[in-house]
C-alpha cells in the first residue's frame, strides 16, 4: 500500500535529503533540522520519515562506510529517486504558483529580519 | 581539550541500548544503534554528560514506534504477533459466550475477592506490635512454673525482675516491668475522668516505639509523680499535648502528678493499650509487695544489644530466679523463657509451659481457607473449560492441520485464562473496595486498600499470576493434546481419562465446601455452647463495678441503701470480678496435705450475701452469715476443691493457709469463673470484711433495667463524689472473652457460604453445558415417551452421584479437622452424627437446586425444536 501523498513533516526530510546528498543519513538531517529551525528534532522521527519516503519510493538508500563515531556501525545513506524529484518539484511548483497570486496587501506585514 | 580527548569514544548509557535492543526490528538495528551513538558523540561534544545522557534517553524513547519494531515479512510470525492473534480469538469467544465467560469471571472474582479479603486480614495480624523500631530486639519473659508435678507458662512475673537483668546480663541493654490496666478517676479543676493506666519503668519510651509529642524520652517517667499521657487524654484535660505539659492532674484522688510527656495516641494495632503511664517506682511504693520475689505480678519486657545472641541469653536466664527466691524443699520451681514481643500478640498460649500457637491457628486455618476457595474457583475454571472444549476442537484442528506445535497451542489456552483471570481480578478489586467497611465492622478492624504499597500489587500481580496458570493448565493441556485428525473428522470423543479427571475435579471440590460446611456449623455450634452453657451461677442481671474510693469504708451505707432501690435483689462484692478470677495460691493445706505436691487453690474473697447474689447452688453447709461471728475465719470451697482435699464430710473440717486456720463452713456446687477455655479450678472463698477490693456486685430484676440502674448512680455518687460510675453487665463481659472466636465465627460463616456458592455457579454451568449437549438425546427419549420426570432425573443423577462421593470423602477429614480445633476448649460441644448430615442435606439440596433449574429447562423443551436443526 503506497501512499503518494506527502506530509510536511516528510517533505522537509526529503528536500532535506536532497541538499545533503551525497551524505544524507539520519544523524546530520535531523541536526540540520535542527539548526534550521530551533526545535529539537530526534533521529527517531527523522528515521521514521525516512522509512515512510521510501516505502513511497521517494527515496532510495544505501548502507555506507562506518565510523569510528558510530562505534563501527555502517550508516545508511539516502538519495532522493526520480519520483521523489519530481514529487519536490511539483511541491515547489504548487507553492511558487499560490505565492505569485498572493496580492501585495494581503498579508499582514511582518518584520523578516 | 586535545587531540586524543576528542576522538576518544564515549560509550552512552548501556541498559538504553539493551532495552532497545529488544524493540528494534533487527534488520535495522546496526543502524538506529549507530545513529543513536554517532549523535551522543556529538552532543557530549557540545553540553555535559548529563544533558547528553538525557537526550539520549529521549533519542531512544523516539524510536518506540511501529516503522522501529515492524520486522521484515517473515512465514514465522513473531511472538507479539501470536499474542495478539490468541488475545483476539480469547475476546472473541468471550463476547460469543456471555453466559459462560461471566460465571467463569464471576466465579474467579469472588474467590480472588474472598482471598484478598482474607490476605487483608492476616497482614494486619501480623502487624499488631510489629511497629516498633527496635522491633526485633525486643523480648518479653515469661515464666515457666512448676508446682504439683504441673508444669504453667504465665506471663506474669516478680517486680524486681527488670532491673535486675538490667545489672546481671551485659546483653541486656534496657528492660522494664509494665503493669496490669488499671482504670483510676483523674481530675483537672472539675473535670473528671476513668482512665486506663499502666505503670512502667524509665527505659519504656526509648524501648517501644511510641512517638512523644512533647517532653523528652530520657524523663517522661523519671520520677515518682511523673505522668505521660496520651493525646487524647491531654485534649480531653487540658486542650491540647501543648497545654497539658508541665501540669498537674490529680489521680485517684490522693495524689497529685506532673505531666512529663505527652504521647501520641495508641495504634490499634499495639497489644499494649494504656491512657496514661506512671512510673514503676510509684507503683512499688503504693503495692509494697511488688518489691519482693515471691509474688509475680507486672509483665516485663527488654531490650536486647544489636550484637547479641537470643538463644544465649536465653540459657543465660533460664534459672535466673534461683538465686532470689530461696525455696529449701523446692516444691516451686521457676525458669524464664523469653518470647519476641511483636510474637505474643499471636502466640498467646501456653502447653507444658512452652508457647503454644493462639491466634496463629486462625491465622493457618483462614490461610487453608483461603486457599481452598481460591481452588474452588480455579476447578469451576478448569471445568468449564475442558468440558466446552468440544467448542473449541475444530479451531485446535485447523491450527494443527497448519502447522501449530502442541506448545503453542498450549500457550494460547494459557493465555486466555490469563486474560480471564486479568478480568476476574480487576473486579476482585472493585468489590474488595466495596467490601471492606463491612469486612472491618465484621472483623472490628481499620484495614484500608494499601494502593501505595508496591509489594501488595507485586502480591496481586503474583496472584493473577498463579491463579491464571493453574486455571489455565489443564484445559491448555488438554486442548493442545487433541489429535487433529479425529477431530476434523467430527469424531471428538472424551476418553474415560478426561472424563474422570473432570468427575474427580467436581467432587474435589464439593469435597472441600462440605468440609467448610461442617467446619462453620461444627464453630458456630461451640461458640452457642459458650455462651448460653449453665456457668453454676446466673449472669444474667447480675452487675458489677469497682470498689473504689470510699466505697470499700462506706460499704455498710452502700449496701444498706442499694438494698432500699426496689429492682435490687442482692448486694455482695468479691475481689476481681465475677466474669473472671484468676488470682492463684499455692498456700492451702490441711492434714494430710503433701507439701511437696501442692494444690493450686484460686483464692476470692467476698462480702456477705455472696453465695445469694451469685446464684450459686450449696452443695452441703451454707453461705457466710453475720449470725455467726466465727464465720470471718470460715471458708467456703467449690466441689473441685473438694475433690482435691479428700474430706468425707467438709463441713467444719479444717484448712490451713499459710499459718492461719480456718473452718470449711459450706460447698459450693462447681461453676465456672473463668473462660472455658480453661477446666474449673479448685476455689477458696473467705469473708473479706476490711480492706474490700474488685468489684461490687449487684443482683438486679428483670424489667426496669435503666431505673434501677440510674438509681443505683445516685447512690454511688453521693458516697463517691470523685469517682464517675462505670458498670458492667456480666454476661456482656463474659461473651467478650469470647470475642475473638465470634469474629471467626461469623467469619467462617460467609466464607464458607461464598464457597459453597462458588462451587454451585462452576455447577449451574457445567449443568447447562450438558444440558445443550444433551439436548438431541433428550429430544428423542421425549419422543419415545420419557416423562419429564424421568429426564430430570436422569440428568441430577450424574451429578448427584459426584456429590455423594464428595461427602463421604469430606465427613472424615471435617471430623479430624474440627475434632483438632475443639482440642482447644476445656469444655466443648460434641461433634454429633446430625451435623454431618445436616451439611450433606445442605449441600446436596443446593446442588439439586442448581442443577434442576438446568435439567427442567432441558426436560420441558419442546423436542421438536432441538431435534429439527442441523
Amino acid at each position: 500500500m503506497r501512499r503518494s501523498d506527502l506530509g510536511e513533516f516528510e517533505e522537509i526530510v526529503l528536500l532535506t535529503v536532497a541538499v545533503l546528498t551525497p551524505n544524507a543519513y539520519s544523524v546530520v538531517i535531523a541536526e540540520e533540522l535542527e539548526a534550521q529551525t530551533g526545535h529539537t528534532v530526534t533521529t527517531g522521527a527523522v528515521h521514521a520519515a525516512l522509512q515512510r519516503l521510501e516505502d513511497k519510493g521517494l527515496v532510495n538508500s544505501q548502507m555506507g562506510e562506518a565510523t569510528a563515531e558510530r562505534g563501527g556501525r555502517r550508516k545508511r545513506l539516502f538519495t532522493v529517486t526520480v519520483a521523489g524529484s519530481r514529487v519536490l518539484h511539483e511541491v515547489q511548483a504548487v507553492r511558487d504558483r499560490l505565492w505569485q497570486r498572493i496580492l501585495p496587501n494581503a498579508l499582514p506585514k511582518i518584520d523578516l529580519a | 581539550m586535545n587531540n586524543k580527548e576528542k576522538n576518544h569514544f564515549h560509550p552512552p548509557p548501556r541498559w538504553l541500548d539493551w532495552l532497545l535492543e529488544r524493540f528494534c526490528a533487527p534488520h535495522l538495528w546496526e543502524e538506529v544503534q549507530g545513529d543513536l551513538h554517532e549523535r551522543y558523540q556529538l552532543r557530549i561534544k557540545r553540553t555535559s554528560k548529563a544533558k547528553a545522557n538525557w537526550l539520549y534517553f529521549r533519542e531512544a524513547l523516539s524510536y518506540l514506534r511501529p516503522s522501529a519494531f515492524k520486522r521484515h515479512y517473515s512465514p514465522q510470525p513473531s511472538f507479539a504477533d501470536m499474542i495478539r492473534n490468541y488475545l483476539t480469538i480469547a475476546w472473541r469467544n468471550l463476547l460469543k459466550n456471555k453466559a459462560f465467560s461471566s460465571i467463569n469471571i464471576a466465579g474467579l472474582a469472588l474467590g480472588m475477592t474472598c482471598t484478598l479479603l482474607i490476605m487483608f486480614w492476616i497482614q494486619d495480624e501480623y502487624s499488631v506490635d510489629a511497629f516498633h523500631t527496635h522491633k526485633n530486639q525486643l523480648y518479653r519473659i515469661y515464666e515457666r512454673q512448676f508446682f504439683s508435678g504441673k508444669a504453667q507458662g504465665v506471663i506474669w512475673t516478680q517486680g524486681p525482675l527488670a532491673e535486675e537483668l538490667k545489672e546481671e546480663i551485659p546483653e541486656i541493654e534496657m528492660a522494664t516491668a509494665f503493669s496490669w490496666t488499671n482504670y483510676q478517676a483523674f481530675t483537672v479543676g472539675n473535670k473528671t475522668n476513668k482512665q486506663g493506666i499502666n505503670t512502667a519503668g524509665p527505659d519504656f519510651f526509648k524501648m517501644f516505639s511510641f512517638p512523644l509529642l512533647q517532653g523528652n524520652v530520657e524523663t517522661a517517667l523519671k520520677d515518682v509523680n511523673n505522668l505521660a499521657i496520651s493525646r487524647k487524654m491531654a485534649e480531653a484535660f487540658f486542650g491540647s499535648p501543648e497545654a497539658a505539659i508541665g501540669k498537674t492532674i490529680r489521680y485517684d484522688n490522693r495524689k497529685d502528678l506532673i505531666i512529663t510527656a505527652v504521647f501520641e495516641n495508641i495504634p490499634q494495632n499495639s497489644t499494649l493499650q494504656f491512657d496514661c503511664l506512671r512510673s514503676w517506682e510509684a507503683y512499688v511504693q503504693d503495692n509494697e509487695w511488688a518489691k519482693g520475689w515471691d509474688s509475680n505480678d507486672p509483665l516485663t519486657f527488654f531490650m536486647l544489644r544489636v550484637d547479641a545472641d537470643p538463644a544465649k541469653v536465653e540459657a543465660k536466664l533460664k534459672h535466673f530466679t534461683d538465686k532470689y527466691i530461696p525455696d529449701p524443699n523446692k516444691t516451686f520451681r521457676t525458669e524464664l523463657g523469653i518470647q519476641p514481643f511483636h510474637e505474643y500478640y499471636l502466640n498467646s498460649n501456653f502447653e507444658n509451659a512452652q508457647v503454644a500457637g493462639g491466634r496463629i491457628k486462625y491465622i493457618h486455618l483462614f490461610t487453608i481457607v483461603a486457599v481452598f476457595i481460591l481452588l474452588i474457583a480455579c476447578i469451576n475454571f478448569m471445568n468449564l473449560a475442558t468440558a466446552r472444549s468440544a467448542k473449541r476442537a475444530k479451531e485446535v484442528g485447523v491450527r494443527k492441520a497448519i502447522g501449530a506445535i502442541r506448545s503453542a497451542l498450549t500457550g494460547q489456552f494459557l493465555s486466555e485464562a490469563m486474560l480471564l483471570t486479568i478480568l476476574a481480578v480487576g473486579l476482585s478489586l472493585l468489590l474488595v473496595f466495596v467490601l471492606l467497611p463491612f469486612f472491618n465492622s465484621l472483623t472490628d478492624k481499620h484495614m484500608t486498600i494499601p494502593v501505595t504499597n508496591i509489594s501488595f500489587w507485586g502480591i496481586v500481580a503474583g496472584m493473577t499470576f498463579i491463579t491464571g496458570l493453574l486455571a489455565g493448565s489443564y484445559p491448555a493441556f488438554f486442548l493442545s493434546s487433541l489429535n487433529p485428525v479425529n477431530v476434523l473428522k467430527g469424531t471428538l470423543k472424551f476418553t474415560s481419562g478426561s472424563l474422570w479427571f473432570r468427575k474427580g475435579l467436581v467432587v474435589f471440590q464439593f469435597a472441600l465446601s462440605t468440609i467448610l460446611i461442617i467446619g462453620m456449623i461444627i464453630i458456630y455450634r461451640q461458640i452457642e455452647y459458650v455462651q448460653t452453657k449453665n456457668l453454676g451461677y446466673s449472669r444474667e442481671n447480675l452487675i458489677y463495678f469497682p470498689l473504689e474510693g470510699n466505697l470499700d469504708k462506706g460499704y455498710g451505707i452502700l449496701k444498706e441503701q442499694l438494698s432500699q432501690i426496689s429492682g435490687v435483689k442482692q448486694v455482695s462484692h468479691i475481689t476481681e470480678s465475677p466474669a473472671s478470677l484468676n488470682w492463684g495460691t499455692d498456700g492451702i493445706s490441711w492434714p494430710g496435705s503433701d507439701p511437696t505436691n501442692r494444690v493450686r487453690f484460686t483464692p476470692v474473697g467476698v462480702g456477705y450475701d455472696f453465695v445469694e447474689t451469685m446464684n450459686l447452688k450449696m452443695k452441703e453447709g451454707r453461705d457466710f452469715s453475720k449470725k455467726f461471728a466465727t464465720d470471718s475465719t470460715g471458708f467456703l470451697i467449690n466441689e473441685s476443691a473438694l475433690k482435691a482435699i479428700g474430706y468425707k464430710n467438709p463441713v467444719g473440717k479444717f484448712l490451713n493457709w499459710g499459718n492461719h486456720q480456718g473452718k470449711i463452713i459450706g460447698v459450693i456446687k462447681d461453676f465456672h469463673f473463668q473462660s472455658l477455655h480453661t477446666p474449673i479450678r479448685p476455689l477458696i472463698a473467705y469473708l473479706r470484711n476490711q480492706h474490700r477490693e474488685g468489684s461490687i456486685m449487684v443482683r438486679i430484676e428483670t424489667g426496669n433495667t435503666q431505673r434501677t440502674l440510674s438509681e443505683i448512680e445516685t447512690v454511688c455518687k453521693k458516697l463517691n463524689p470523685e469517682y464517675p460510675f462505670t458498670y458492667y453487665f456480666t454476661d456482656q463481659e463474659y461473651a467478650r472473652q469470647y470475642h475473638s472466636e465470634q469474629v471467626i465465627s461469623r467469619l467462617s460463616n460467609y466464607f464458607a457460604g461464598l464457597a459453597i456458592f462458588i462451587a454451585c455457579l462452576g455447577l449451574f454451568g457445567l449443568g447447562s453445558f450438558s444440558a445443550e449437549q444433551r439436548a438431541k438425546e433428550i429430544g428423542i427419549r421425549k419422543i419415545v415417551g420419557a416423562s419429564v420426570g424421568q429426564i430430570v432425573l436422569l440428568f441430577s443423577a450424574d451429578f448427584l452421584k459426584l456429590i455423594v462421593v464428595a461427602m463421604l470423602i469430606a465427613v472424615p477429614v471435617a471430623w479430624y479437622a474440627v475434632n483438632e480445633w475443639l482440642q482447644g476448649f476445656a469444655y466443648r460441644t460434641e461433634i454429633s452424627w446430625w451435623i454431618f448430615v445436616l451439611a450433606g442435606i445442605v449441600t446436596l439440596v443446593i446442588t439439586i437446586l442448581t442443577i434442576s433449574f438446568q435439567s427442567i429447562k432441558a426436560a420441558l423443551q419442546n423436542p421438536v425444536k432441538s431435534l429439527r436443526t442441523e
